[in-house]
């Protein structure tokens, strides 16, 4: 067996590339100059260019579609009806439950929200197929329609959600100090830059889809089995994703329908959503509904947590968005109850955004929790270490890692926190009343298996190959590193090629597992392949290293020689031309050995097979602490955020430069959810009034203050392979609690409905 | 594809604009646009946006569409050296004047321009789908002399969303290179 030293010379740009160097983007170039062309960029002979036509009722039947004058429009090729478009298998759900119909019509007759696509118009340009678009006319019989949770009953119990010990309501009721209350967020958007959208060109039956996609295997599964192909005849690529937030996992129905109008007409069809149907032809983040009841003694230990959940879901689709996933983990009571419902109302069924569960979780316990800590008069930081949970209270496991009370020590020191006037109103400047809170947040660590093929080409340069993506997380980036690393050269030799489902196979970009999968992967494809490399030059008679008698060799900066130095020394292409190879392939992967092909297909297409952060004796989570100052006006009610430090720990972080970017990220959406993000239904229509990017109001430049974080993490061996923990989900969960803690310091009111506006404050 | 064609100027001078042509609508134009320092002649109707004319017509992709509407920032590119929206802009408007687009900023020899440099070094962005958008309009923003202090640079970058949330590092990436620029 040989054994290899994976550490580099120290040299600045040695650390720099090595796994946890600050190296800049290896993708940076391409996207600095325009040269990255992304999923719909490319260039295609005969594309043709569908618009879709989306329902102006939210329920309700569609009696009829003119269609006359958009066929008759200059450059028409189709126009798609519930009638004329073809019609499709249904495909399994992403658990890989089959489905309960037969088949799938993606343009609707029977409406259900506002939006929904009725027809689609195909033409030889853009803007013919806009304008013939308009030409369609669509009447309907119009229902009344459930608009928003305050129309609903009380729901339906997802049981599956119950999460109980002790008897949480008596103990509640006996406990000397309570404080109970409501906590509301709003119907949210990813709103991701780039829009979704997708080129499908057909071959014979064979299919490549262009699309931007945060999960190409699983994406790739569900066209197979709408258009009842093999999978392997599918193709997705998706070289760069313009932003995703959780949005780009699934292929939707406007994916089905550009797929479908490609087959028909024998000829490629690129279909973008324009920006106001990226606000209904997929679900944000679902309005949610809390009430958070905390009973302590007076010493501020809590004795119970009473928390009821619920959550908006389609008429004709579920989604649950897990309301106590943080509340029953952040800290240690001896009584629990977390209960869920979901109320139907008629919008398009809510999806992932950003830390789905963890985010409005975080809002409802770590607002209560500042509550608490003001009606007993303890410092909101104090009454989190009164409480803090040494084992997880739910799972009853060791952390595996928990660096929150670092976190807290670390941002308070940075923040100054010891200067904090424990009275709200306390702090002001002129006008400015100033408000400074605190909250944590959490994130489990999702694991699953990966696999990546590492190839040393003859010319020594290595080449990486992935399904996987890079969204802006730094996949690229990372995977170079640890490929650089583990065997032994320069990382401008690597070249690493993601986004295009024919390479090996990687499951979902979401939840924060890509880095440790893949990384993982890369780490065991490229030990194999070094492996391969000296195994040859030791054993082979072409080699120079033939009969030196050595145990082992070494490669640093791409060259080769025995560890003690004393031997010859030859750079990989030298190596690879006396051995007479064109190139040494290693394909590597972290799946179990036991796992059938079936069970491999169903742990790329599925998340079906994910691995549970409480297996075995640990519980798995990244961990946070927000410190956050506020500026209210006093007159106006105005609030800004004019500082924020945050500790993080994501355990080991593969690349920091790349990991602070995505902390910041989701702080920054984070500020968002917390002042300005609000998707409004027009009550008599059931229609977003606000779906386009200056009614739904994202952060701007001038919105956002300095920002510090601060990384407390250490390598955490139970979560990953290298030793990381999730970065990108963690970052926005507790920030809008923080921004509400601030604001109720700084005005002495509490604003339990995000996002806080002016007029909650006047 | 569809109506691109890329001609040379005609050698009078004058385009033809009205004239029909690829048998599509009696309303195309010929028109004539110079784009990084290079002449682009098209057939287009007169509706087709400058953005939709750089990105389906003529590949130059760099510049994106976020939202079509005007609000992201996302298509700014220079007109005579001043940030424009390219979705609000018909490509007919801007005939016969000088257009820069991402892939004409840096130099001929691969040199990166200042701004696109230190977006790099910056760690300036994430997706990448908002940055060419975002380096265009700091590159004017440098040019107009609001550069001066990092609350400035916030105001005059504020058109540009990022949905990465990458604000605090471009504002370091204008300030380095506004202070490069000037010295």
């Amino acid at each position: 067996m040989t054994v290899h030293d994976m550490k580099h010379a120290g040299s600045d740009s040695a650390r720099l590339e090595a796994v946890g160097g600050r190296l800049s983007r290896v993708d940076g170039p391409a996207k600095i100059t325009g040269a990255a062309h992304y999923a719909f960029e490319q260039q295609l002979e005969g594309l043709t260019h569908a618009v879709l036509v989306g329902a102006t009722i939210a329920a309700g039947k569609v009696t009829g579609i003119d269609t006359r004058a958009a066929e008759t429009a200059p450059g028409v090729l189709a126009v798609l009806t519930p009638d004329t478009i073809m019609e499709l298998n249904s495909a399994s759900d992403w658990f890989g439950r089959q489905p309960s119909e037969e088949t799938y019509c993606p343009l609707v007759r029977e409406v259900t929200f506002s939006g929904q696509h009725v027809a689609a118009v195909v033409a030889e340009t853009f803007e013919q197929a806009v304008a013939a678009a308009a030409l369609v006319k669509v009447s309907y019989d119009e229902m009344p329609a459930i608009v928003d949770l305050s129309d609903g009953s009380d729901g339906i119990p997802v049981d599956a959600m119950t999460k109980e010990w002790g008897d949480a309501e008596a103990a509640f009721a006996e406990a000397p100090v309570r404080v109970c209350a409501a906590y509301n967020t709003p119907r949210e958007f990813q709103a991701a830059m780039e829009p979704h959208g997708l080129i499908a060109r057909w071959e014979g039956d064979q299919l490549t889809i262009w699309e931007p996609s945060q999960w190409l295997d699983g994406m790739a599964r569900t066209y197979a089995e709408w258009f009842g192909v093999p999978f392997q005849n599918v193709r997705l690529v998706s070289p760069y994703i313009g932003g995703g937030f959780g949005s780009k996992a699934l292929a939707l129905a406007h994916s089905a329908v550009a797929a479908a109008a490609a087959k028909m007409l024998g000829r490629p069809v690129k279909l973008v959503l324009n920006r106001p149907q990226n606000f209904t032809s997929y679900g944000g983040r679902a309005a949610t509904r809390q009430t958070v009841a905390i009973g302590a003694d007076k010493a501020g230990r809590i004795q119970s947590i009473v928390h009821r959940g619920v959550n908006e879901t389609a008429v004709d689709g579920m989604w649950v968005e897990p309301l106590g996933s943080v509340t029953s983990i952040m800290y240690a009571t001896p009584n629990f109850s977390s209960k869920q419902n979901v109320v139907r109302v008629n919008t398009v069924v809510p999806g992932a955004k950003r830390a789905p569960g963890e985010n409005p979780s975080a809002f409802g316990i770590e607002c209560a929790i500042d509550e608490l800590a003001h009606e007993l008069g303890i410092d909101p930081l104090e009454m989190r270490l009164i409480n803090y949970a040494e084992q997880d209270p739910h799972a009853k496991k060791a952390w595996s890692t928990r660096q929150l009370r670092e976190a807290f020590a670390a941002g308070a020191e940075a923040f100054g926190w010891a200067k904090r006037s424990r009275e709200p109103r306390s702090m002001r400047d002129g006008h400015q009343l100033i408000g400074w809170g605190v909250a944590a947040g959490t994130y489990p660590v999702r694991r699953a298996y990966g696999e990546a093929v590492v190839k040393l080409l003859a010319d020594g340069s290595v080449e990486v190959e992935s399904s996987s993506i890079d969204m802006g997380q730094g996949t690229y980036t990372i995977l170079a590193q640890t490929a650089a690393e583990t065997l032994g050269v320069p990382v401008e030799k690597v070249s690493v090629r993601l986004g295009d489902s024919h390479f090996a196979r990687a499951g979902v970009t979401g939840g924060s597992r890509l880095a440790g999968v893949m990384t993982g992967a890369v780490y065991k494809a490229a030990g194999q392949a070094l492996d391969e490399l000296i195994g040859l030059a030791l054993s082979d008679p072409r080699s120079p290293f033939h009969g030196l008698q050595a145990n082992t060799l070494q490669v640093k900066g791409g060259r080769i020689a025995s560890p003690r130095g004393d031997g010859p020394e030859f750079s990989i292409a030298e190596l690879m031309r006396a051995l007479g190879r064109e190139k040494i392939e290693a394909k590597g992967d972290t799946v179990p050995a036991s796992f059938t092909p079936e069970q491999r297909y169903n742990n790329y297409t599925t998340i079906a097979m994910a691995l549970p952060h409480t297996e075995g004796d640990y519980s798995r989570h990244s961990w946070c602490a927000h410190f956050v100052e506020v500026r209210v006006d006093e007159d106006f009610g105005t609030v800004r955020v004019s500082r924020v430090v945050s500790a993080l720990d994501s355990g080991r972080l593969y690349n920091p430069k790349l990991a602070e970017s995505q902390w910041k990220g989701g702080i920054i959406m984070g500020i968002g959810q917390a002042l300005l993000e609000e998707g409004i239904v027009d009550r008599r229509h059931g229609r977003i009034v606000n779906g386009n990017l200056a009614d739904y109001m994202l952060p701007t430049n001038a919105d956002i203050p300095d920002i510090r974080t601060i990384s407390v993490g250490i390598p955490d061996p139970h979560s990953s392979a290298l030793g990381g923990k999730g970065v990108g989900e963690l970052g926005i969960v507790g920030v809008a609690p923080a921004i509400a803690n601030a604001v109720f310091h700084a005005t002495g009111k509490r604003v339990r409905d995000l996002p806080i506006t002016l007029e909650k404050l006047i | 594809m569809t109506s691109q064609t890329i001609i040379d100027p005609p050698e009078d001078g004058h385009f033809r604009n009205g004239k029909a042509s690829n048998g599509a609508s009696p309303t195309t134009l010929s028109i004539h646009l110079t784009i990084n320092g290079r002449d682009h002649a098209l057939d287009i109707e007169p509706r087709v946006t400058l953005l939709d004319a750089l990105r389906e017509r003529l590949h130059l992709t760099g510049t994106k569409k976020g939202c079509d509407q005007g609000q992201c920032g996302a298509c700014t590119v220079h007109v005579e050296g001043e940030r424009v929206l390219a979705c609000l802009t018909l490509a007919a408007q801007v005939e016969g004047r000088s257009i820069t687009t991402i892939e004409g900023l840096a130099d001929e020899d691969g040199t990166l321009h200042a701004v696109q440099a230190a977006f790099l070094e910056q760690d300036a962005f994430q997706c990448g789908y908002c940055t060419p958008g975002q380096i265009m309009s700091a590159v004017a923003c440098i040019r107009e002399g609001h550069a001066g202090s990092d609350e400035e640079i916030r105001e005059y970058m504020a058109g540009n969303l990022c949905r990465c949330g990458a604000y605090p590092h471009i504002v370091a990436a204008v300030r380095q290179a506004a202070r490069e620029l000037r010295s």
